[in-house]
């Protein structure tokens, strides 16, 4: 598993968000790729999709399909993370 | 140019000046109220504070007799104060997010604003005697043009670690408003005034980069993930 900077929370779900929404595209979406993608073992990846599926951000655990809170979740966390990123602050 | 007409065109500036940072304050902000982190409170309240003396400034333009002479000092120190809180906010965005650097910048945050409070309790009392005003307007000056330095360098440390071509603009911006201070300080050495119409020029290009990446972060990102 290659290295990366802790991430918090709220990143781990931005991240995980838009992953789901770019794996929508396909027929199913694989939860090992997603894993991959993600870069989180796949217990806590499981947690994390339980937990998105309480905060209504996806419609549940199995289809994992964006409800429309969490597309504006993730407009919005696109928005302010391109704005950080411009502005030459790091998100971490 | 009349002195009436350049007053008139002073205050306009200032008030332009003031209505751009305020904008920025919006934008400015998001990064907090998206995350929470208190660690970026730093921009809005920078740009709020500049875009507040801009604010002073067109109000003593209109109302020279009106304010006392605290007011004038108290909006140096207060100019210093937003760029100060621009590079805190820059420094610890570098750090990690342990609970321990989280209570650094609240104390660092805290210890701002008694100092910027105290400031302002000192230049508004009648009884102490203030150093002249050209001195004190140097010295702030030098002070913001070494902090805009630290901010170019920052930005520009993030940009050639990740080159992309959306982060070039701001370095620009603020080596824009470092330009800026400086010619100030050419035209309160000798009085030049090609240097004083320079630095609200170059004032205005690096307040309109900011307002336009900000514009361009905010409603021209793509719905949406590609």
């Amino acid at each position: 598993m290659k290295k990366i900077a802790h991430r918090d929370r709220l990143k781990i779900y931005g991240d995980l968000l838009a992953v789901l929404q770019a794996e929508s595209k396909e027929e199913k979406i694989v939860l090992t790729r997603v894993q991959v993608h993600i870069n989180v073992p796949f217990d806590r990846l499981k947690t994390y999709i339980s937990e998105l599926c309480d905060l209504g951000l996806i419609e549940d655990q199995t289809s994992c399909k964006l409800t429309d809170k969490g597309r504006q979740f993730l407009v919005e966390y696109e928005q302010v993370l391109d704005f950080m990123k411009r502005m030459g602050i790091a998100y971490r | 140019m009349d002195p009436y007409e350049l007053q008139t065109f002073r205050i306009a500036y200032e008030v332009t000046s003031a209505v751009i940072c305020f904008i920025l304050v919006r934008f400015m902000v998001k990064p907090y109220q998206f995350t929470k982190e208190s660690r970026y409170l730093g921009l809005p309240l920078g740009f709020g504070f500049l875009g507040a003396t801009y604010a002073l400034s067109a109000l003593v333009y209109y109302q020279p007799y009106l304010f006392g002479n605290g007011t004038i000092y108290f909006q140096l120190i207060l100019r210093s104060y937003a760029f100060v809180f621009l590079c805190v906010t820059y420094y610890f965005s570098r750090k990690s997010v342990e609970n321990s650097r989280r209570k650094l910048w609240n104390v660092t945050l805290v210890l701002l604003l008694a100092s910027l409070l105290t400031f302002f309790v000192i230049t508004n009392i009648p009884v102490v005697d203030l150093p002249s005003y050209s001195l004190t307007s140097s010295f702030t000056r030098v002070f913001n043009l070494v902090c805009l330095v630290y901010l170019c360098a920052h930005t520009l440390r993030s940009h050639i670690e990740k080159p992309d071509p959306g982060t070039l603009w701001i370095p620009f911006g603020y080596i824009f408003l470092a330009v800026s201070q400086y010619a100030l300080i050419i035209y309160a050495l000798d009085a030049s005034m090609s240097a004083w119409w320079s630095a609200l020029a170059i004032r205005w290009m690096g307040l309109a980069i900011f307002l336009i990446i900000s514009c361009k972060s905010f409603h021209c990102v793509k719905r949406g993930i590609s």
